[in-house]
C-alpha cells in the first residue's frame, strides 16, 4: 500500500491553499448579491427608526416611574423586570445561537449571523438594566427579592440559605455573569467583523473554539440568573428545571426577534438573494422547535410539581392559579403553545418572510406574557397594598415597553456599524446555495 | 484491504462490471500520517463522509457485502459466545416466572433495584439511534448516513432487552395483560393516572414506531440485496449452502436450497416490490421526514415518561423537575457510548469499514458524548445545588447521606462510579487527539456505558434503600439470579445485534450515494 | 381536486391491490411477440443525465412516466412536475383521531365507566391524560406516514413488468431507468423511443407486460 502512495503526489492534508481561498472569496466577492448596497446598510435609514424607538422606549420608562410614584414602587419594578428580562432572554437566546452555529460549523444561518451578533452583543443594555435593579434591591433591603430583608428575625430557610442568597455574593455573582455574557459576546462580534475585512479564515476555527468552551458557561450563568431574579422572587420556592426553563424563553425570543429584523432588512431592500425564503424556512422550525420544547419544560415542571403537590413547591402554582391569573394559564396554553403550534406547522407560515415576522411579533408577546407570568403574581403577594389589576395595566406596559423599546432602539443603531452578513465566512459559500429539498 | 471476499467479485461479475476489480482505496492513506482526509481542521472545507473515492457501485459492493459473504470468523466466536449468554437469560427468566420474584434480591424496602435499572438503562440506550435516525436528519447533519442504520437497529434491540425486565417484574407473568387497556374481570380498567400504565404506552409506541422507521429506510436497500441475488442466480453464479464452521472452510451441504435463493424470497417480501421509481421516492422522502418530526417528541418523551416513574412520587431522590430533560440528555449520552462501543471494533474486523465510518464521524460523536455528558453533569449539579438551597433536610440527605459521603453512604462507590465515568471520562474529548484516537474513543465509550447503569442504579436504589424512618432501612445485596439475568440479557442484546451484522444492509446503503459527490444534478463536482 | 380525479385515483389504486375486479383495458400496443407493451425503458449511468433527460421528457408532455433512481435525487420532483404529496394532511388526520381515542379511552373509563379516587386526584383531571394523548397521537401518525407511503405508491406489488428487464436490476445499485409507459396517451413506439434516444439513453429497451 506503501508502495501505491509513494507513486502518487501527496495531497495537500493541512486544508485548502491560500491561492485557492482567495479564488473562492473572490468568486463570492463577484456574485452580484453581494453587492455593496445589498449588503450594508447606512445610518442615516436607520437613525429615524432608532430614535423613535429610543423616544418610546424613554417615555415608557417615565410612565413607569411615574407608575413608581403613583400606584406602587415594587410593581413598577416588576414591570420594569419583566421588560428587562425579556430583554435579556433575546440578546442570551441570540448568544447561545451563534454558540451553536459555530460550534456546529453550520452554514445555513451564516447570512442572519450578524444579526444575532448584533442583537447578543447589545447585552450591556439588559445587563446595565440589571444591575440598577441589582442596586435598587440591595439599598432598599429587598423590594421584589424579598429575602434581602433580614429584620425579620429567625427564618429557618433563610438561615439555611444565607450562603447563597445574601447581598455580597448577589452582586459579585452579577458582576460574573456580565462578564461571561458580555465577553464572550463581544469576541465574537470583533472576530465576526476582523473577518470581513481581512478574510482570515483561522477565525472561523478560534471561533468554534471559544464556543465549543462557552457553551458550558453560558448554561450555568443563564441558569443561576434566573434563580437569583426569578426563582428568588419566592424565596421558599425551587426547582430543578428552571434554569432551562428561562432557557426556553431565550431560544425562543431570540429567533423571533431576528425574524423580526431579517424581515424589516429585508422590506428595507436589503440582503436580497442572500437571506431568502430558505433561510426563513429554517429559522421558523427552529422557532417551531423552541414552540414545542418551551411547551414540554413549561409542561413537565407543571406536571411533576401538580402531581406531587409537595406544598412548598405547589404554592408556586396556587398563587398563580387564583385572582385571576388562572385566566393567563389559559391563555399561554393555547396562546404560547397550541396556536403557534398549528400555525408554524404549516410549510407556508415558515417560508412567507411577512407571515413568520408576524409569527415573531406574536412569539415576543407571549415571552412577555411568560414573564408577567412569573414576576406579576408576586408583586401584591403578601403585602398591604391592593392589587389594582387591570386598572393598573398601563404601568405594566409602560415598563416593558420602556425596556425594549431602548433596547431595540440601541440595536438598530448598531446593525449599520458593519456589514449585514459576514462577508468572509469560511462556509458562505455553502449558505448562498442553501435550499430545503423536502 | 486485499483479501476481497469471492462473493464480492462475483458480485461484481454478475452486475456487469466489464472489468473485475479488487475493492480497494483508489487514494490510500498517506503513509506516516494518521490524516485520511478526514481530520483537517480547515474551516473552509467538509469532510467527505465517504472515503476512498468510491463509486456508487463500490459503495454498493462494500456495503451488501457484509450481508452477502461470509463473515470474519471472529462473527462465528462472538455469536456463539452471544447466543449462550442469552440462553442463560432465558433460564433466568424461566426460573423467576416458576419460583417467583424472591429469588431476586428486592425487599420490602427497595422493591425496585436491578430490574428496573436494566430497563431504564436498556431503554436509554435505545435512544441514541432515534437522535441519530430523526434529530440528526432534522438538522441536517449528513455524517449521520454512516451510523444511522446501525444504530437504528441497536434502538430496537435495546428496546426489547427493556421490555423484558417490568414484563417479568410484574411477578404473575401471565396475568401482564392487565397491563393492557381492557377492563378485568372485575369490570375495572386499568389506572390511567399512573406513570407505569404510561410507560407502558410510551415503551410499546416507541417500540413500534422505531421498528417502523428501521424497516422504512431498509426496503430500498433491502431492495438492492434482492436484486443482487436474483441476478446472480439468473447468471448462475450462486454459491451452494455452506455451514459455518469454527476452524477451516464451511461444510457444503448439497441438498440445502442456495442462500440466494433465500435471500429473493426473504429480502423479496421485505422489500414489497421496491422498485426505486422517483414517484415514490417523492412520498418516501416526505413519510421518512415527517417520521423524523415526530419521532423527536417521542423520543423526548418516551425516556421523559420513565422519568415521570420516579418523579411524580414524593420520594427524596426521586421527586426533582428536571428529570425530563435530565434523563433525555442521560439516555442519548448513554445511547452514543454503546453505538460507538459496538461500531468501533467493527472497523477492525469489517473490510473497508473505515471508509464508510471515518475518523472524523468518530470525532463528531464523541463531541455529541461530551455535549450529552456536560449536560448530565449540569443535571447533577442542578439536582445537587437544589437538593441543599430547597432546605429540604430528606432531600439533602439523600445526596449527603445516602450518596456523596463514604462515611455515612453504604452506595457511595455507585455514586463516584456514576460521576466519574459520566462526567470525568468525557470531558478528555476537550482534547482533539482524544477525540481521533479510537481506543481512548472506544474506553470513553465503555466507562460511560457503566457510568449510566450506575446512574440508574444510584437514582433507584439510594433513594429508597433508606425512607423517612430509620426503622424501615434495608440495604440492596443483587443475588445471582439478579446478575445472570442482566448479564444474559446483554447477550440477548449482542446475539440480535450479530445477526442484524450479518443479515441485513448495516449502512443505509441509499442515504450513503446522497452523500457522494456523484449524486449532485449539477456537472461539476 | 375534484371528484373526478379523486374516483381515478381510487381506481388505479384499486387495480394494484385487487386486480381482479378491475379488468384490464385492451392493450394499445402489442409486441412482435404478441404480448401487450408496457412500455419503454432507457438508461443512463450518471445523475446529471438522468436529470436533464428527464426534464425533456417531461417538457414532452407525457404524464405516465417515472424515473428510476438508486436513491432520492434532490429536485427530481421538479424536474419531473411531480405534485406534493398529500401524506401530511392524512398524517394530521391520524394525529387528530390519535389523539381522540386517547381523550375517550380515558376520560370514557377514568371519569365515566369506573370512576376511582386514586392518589386523591379529581376525576376529570386533565393532566395525568396528557401523555396518553401524546402517545397514541404519534403511534397513528407513524402509522399514517408509513402505511400512506404505501398505499398511495401502490406498494405491496411483488410483480411488476419493469422485474423482467434484466438490466433493471442495477437499479439498485448504480444505474438510473426512465420508463415511459404505453398508456401514455402521448406514447408513440418510435417518436418516444427517439425522444430518449437524444435525451441520451442507452440500453433503450421495449418492455412487455406478461402476467
Amino acid at each position: 500500500m506503501s508502495q501505491i502512495a509513494a507513486n502518487k503526489p501527496a495531497p495537500d492534508i493541512t486544508g485548502m491553499q491560500e491561492a485557492d481561498w482567495q479564488a473562492r472569496l473572490d468568486k463570492i466577492a463577484s456574485d452580484p448579491r453581494m453587492n455593496e448596497d445589498n449588503t450594508t446598510i447606512s445610518a442615516a435609514s436607520v437613525r429615524k427608526a432608532a430614535m423613535l424607538m429610543l423616544i418610546i422606549g424613554a417615555v415608557g420608562i417615565l410612565v413607569t416611574l411615574i407608575g413608581a410614584v403613583s400606584i406602587n414602587f415594587r410593581h413598577a419594578l416588576g414591570a420594569f423586570e419583566v421588560g428587562v428580562f425579556t430583554a435579556l432572554a433575546i440578546s442570551l437566546g441570540s448568544l447561545f445561537w451563534i454558540l451553536v452555529f459555530h460550534s456546529l460549523n453550520a452554514s445555513w444561518p451564516i447570512t442572519l449571523r450578524r444579526q444575532f451578533e448584533n442583537i447578543a452583543s447589545t447585552i450591556w443594555v439588559p445587563v446595565i438594566m440589571i444591575v440598577i435593579v441589582a442596586l435598587i434591591e440591595v439599598t432598599q433591603g429587598g423590594v421584589l427579592l424579598t429575602w434581602l430583608d433580614r429584620s425579620g428575625g429567625y427564618n429557618h430557610l433563610l438561615d439555611v440559605k444565607a450562603p447563597y442568597l445574601n447581598a455580597p455574593f448577589f452582586m459579585v455573582r452579577i458582576l460574573i455573569y456580565a462578564m461571561i455574557w458580555i465577553g464572550i459576546s463581544h469576541i465574537l462580534l470583533k472576530w465576526s467583523r476582523k473577518s470581513d475585512e481581512t478574510g482570515d479564515r483561522t477565525l472561523g476555527r478560534k471561533a468554534r473554539f471559544l464556543s465549543g468552551a462557552g457553551i458550558p458557561l453560558f448554561a450555568l450563568s443563564t441558569a443561576f440568573a434566573s434563580f437569583d431574579f426569578l426563582m428568588s422572587l419566592d424565596y421558599r420556592f425551587f426547582s430543578t428545571m428552571w434554569g432551562v426553563y428561562y432557557f426556553a424563553s431565550c431560544g425562543l425570543a431570540s429567533l423571533s426577534a431576528v425574524a423580526i429584523v431579517a424581515t424589516l432588512l429585508r422590506k428595507a431592500g436589503k440582503l436580497d438573494g442572500l437571506v431568502t425564503e430558505e433561510h426563513f424556512h429554517d429559522l421558523g422550525k427552529l422557532i417551531f422547535a423552541f414552540v414545542v420544547f418551551w411547551a414540554y419544560i413549561s409542561f413537565s415542571q407543571y406536571f411533576l410539581i401538580w402531581y406531587s403537590n409537595i406544598p412548598e413547591e405547589t404554592m408556586w402554582y396556587i398563587s398563580r392559579q387564583q385572582h385571576g391569573w388562572q385566566w393567563l394559564f389559559v391563555t399561554m396554553t393555547i396562546g404560547h403553545f397550541a396556536l403557534p403550534f398549528l400555525l408554524l406547522i404549516w410549510r407556508k407560515t415558515k417560508r412567507t418572510t411577512m407571515l413568520l415576522c408576524g409569527m415573531g411579533i406574536y412569539l415576543l408577546v407571549m415571552v412577555v406574557l411568560d414573564m408577567v407570568w412569573i414576576i406579576r403574581p408576586m408583586v401584591y403577594l403578601n403585602t398591604t397594598a391592593t392589587d389594582p389589576g387591570l386598572a393598573g395595566i398601563w404601568l405594566d406596559i409602560a415598563g416593558v415597553v420602556g425596556v425594549l423599546g431602548i433596547f431595540g432602539g440601541v440595536v438598530a443603531l448598531k446593525i449599520p456599524k458593519s456589514p449585514l452578513l459576514p462577508l468572509k465566512d469560511p462556509m458562505l459559500h455553502e449558505c448562498l446555495h442553501h435550499k430545503n429539498y423536502v | 484491504m486485499s483479501d476481497t471476499h469471492p462473493d464480492q467479485t462475483i458480485a461484481l461479475q454478475a452486475s456487469g462490471i466489464a472489468s473485475v476489480q479488487p475493492v480497494a482505496r483508489r487514494q490510500p492513506i498517506i503513509p506516516g500520517t494518521k490524516d485520511d482526509g478526514t481530520l483537517s481542521e480547515d474551516p473552509t472545507l467538509r469532510a467527505p463522509l465517504v472515503l476512498g473515492d468510491r463509486s456508487f457501485s463500490e459503495v454498493t459492493d462494500i456495503v451488501c457485502g457484509y450481508a452477502e459473504a461470509p463473515m470474519p470468523k471472529i462473527w462465528l466466536t462472538a455469536f456463539t459466545i452471544a447466543a449462550s449468554v442469552a440462553g442463560i437469560a432465558n433460564v433466568m427468566i424461566l426460573y423467576l416466572i416458576i419460583t417467583g420474584v424472591g429469588v431476586w434480591g428486592l425487599n420490602n424496602q427497595v422493591d425496585w433495584a436491578w430490574d428496573i435499572t436494566n430497563f431504564v438503562f436498556w431503554i436509554g440506550i435505545g435512544h441514541a439511534g432515534t437522535l441519530i435516525s430523526a434529530i440528526l436528519c432534522l438538522l441536517k447533519q449528513n455524517w449521520r448516513t454512516a451510523v444511522n442504520r446501525a444504530a437504528e437497529a441497536m434502538t430496537i434491540f435495546a428496546v426489547i432487552c427493556a421490555g423484558i425486565f417490568p414484563g417479568i417484574h410484574v411477578g404473575r407473568a401471565w396475568m401482564a395483560w392487565f397491563l393492557a387497556p381492557v377492563p378485568n374481570s372485575n369490570g375495572i380498567w386499568p389506572n390511567f393516572r399512573s406513570p407505569l400504565l404510561w410507560d407502558v404506552f410510551a415503551v410499546s409506541t416507541y417500540a413500534t414506531v422505531s421498528l417502523l422507521f428501521w424497516y422504512m429506510g431498509m426496503i430500498p436497500d433491502v431492495a438492492t440485496l434482492r436484486d443482487r441475488a436474483t441476478l446472480r442466480l439468473h447468471k448462475g453464479v450462486s454459491r451452494g449452502f455452506k455451514m459455518p464452521m469454527p476452524l477451516g472452510d464451511g461444510l457444503a451441504l448439497g441438498f440445502m436450497p442456495k442462500p440466494d435463493q433465500i435471500r429473493v424470497l426473504a429480502y423479496g417480501v421485505m422489500a414489497l416490490g421496491w422498485r426505486f421509481s422517483s414517484r415514490h421516492w417523492h412520498r418516501y422522502e416526505k413519510a421518512y421526514l415527517m417520521l423524523a418530526g415526530i419521532s423527536t417528541p417521542l423520543v423526548l418523551s418516551v425516556h421523559s415518561i420513565v422519568s415521570f416513574d420516579f418523579a411524580t412520587s414524593v420520594i427524596p431522590g426521586w421527586h426533582t423537575t428536571i428529570f425530563p430533560p435530565y434523563f433525555v440528555a442521560g439516555a442519548v449520552f448513554g445511547g452514543f457510548a454503546m453505538v460507538l462501543w459496538l461500531l468501533i471494533p467493527l472497523r477492525l474486523f469489517l473490510p473497508n469499514f473505515s471508509d464508510l465510518l471515518t475518523l472524523r464521524h468518530l470525532e463528531n460523536m464523541s463531541k455529541i458524548i461530551l455535549l450529552t455528558g456536560t449536560m448530565v453533569g449540569f443535571a447533577y449539579s442542578m439536582e445537587f445545588f437544589m437538593a441543599w438551597y430547597g432546605a429540604n433536610e430528606y432531600e439533602f440527605a439523600v445526596f449527603a447521606n445516602n450518596r456523596v459521603n463514604p462515611a455515612k453512604a453504604p452506595y457511595w462507590w455507585a455514586y463516584w462510579t456514576m460521576i466519574i465515568c459520566n462526567v470525568g471520562f468525557p470531558q478528555v474529548f476537550w482534547f482533539r487527539k482524544m477525540r481521533q484516537n479510537p481506543l481512548v474513543i472506544w474506553i470513553v465509550a465503555s466507562a460511560v456505558t457503566v457510568g449510566m447503569w450506575f446512574e440508574r442504579f444510584v437514582i433507584i436504589v439510594t433513594s429508597i434503600h433508606r425512607a423517612f424512618l430509620p426503622g424501615e432501612w434495608h440495604m440492596f445485596f443483587p443475588t445471582w439470579v439478579d446478575i445472570l439475568t442482566f448479564v444474559g440479557s446483554c447477550g440477548i442484546f449482542m446475539t440480535l445485534f450479530l445477526l442484524f451484522l450479518k443479515f441485513l444492509p448495516i449502512f443505509a446503503l441509499s442515504e450513503l450515494k446522497i452523500v457522494m459527490p456523484q449524486s449532485h444534478t449539477d456537472d461539476h463536482h | 381536486m375534484d371528484m373526478k380525479s379523486i374516483m381515478n385515483d381510487a381506481k388505479s389504486q384499486g387495480s394494484i391491490y385487487f386486480p381482479m375486479f378491475f379488468p384490464k383495458p385492451a392493450p394499445k400496443f402489442v409486441s412482435e411477440s404478441g404480448n401487450a407493451v408496457y412500455g419503454i425503458v432507457a438508461e443512463f449511468s450518471e445523475t446529471p443525465k438522468v436529470f436533464r433527460a428527464a426534464k425533456k421528457v417531461r417538457d414532452a408532455g407525457y404524464s405516465k412516466w417515472d424515473v428510476h433512481t438508486p436513491f432520492p435525487i434532490h429536485d427530481m420532483e421538479e424536474a419531473m412536475g411531480i405534485k406534493t404529496t398529500k401524506l401530511p394532511l392524512m398524517a394530521g388526520g391520524a394525529a387528530i383521531v390519535g389523539v381522540g381515542i386517547a381523550i375517550l379511552l380515558q376520560w370514557g373509563t377514568t371519569d365515566w365507566l369506573y370512576p376511582t379516587l386514586v392518589q386523591g386526584k379529581p376525576f376529570d383531571a386533565w393532566q395525568p391524560f396528557v401523555p396518553i394523548m401524546f402517545e397514541l397521537g404519534i403511534l397513528l401518525t407513524a402509522f399514517m406516514c408509513i402505511f400512506g407511503m404505501l398505499a398511495l405508491n401502490g406498494l405491496p406489488r411483488f410483480h411488476h413488468p419493469l422485474f423482467s428487464h434484466e438490466r433493471f436490476y442495477r437499479v439498485g445499485n448504480d444505474r438510473f431507468f426512465i420508463a415511459i409507459e404505453a398508456i401514455d396517451p402521448n406514447f408513440d413506439p418510435i417518436k418516444t423511443k427517439k425522444l430518449l434516444e437524444e435525451a441520451g439513453g442507452t440500453d433503450i429497451t421495449l418492455i412487455e407486460d406478461v402476467d
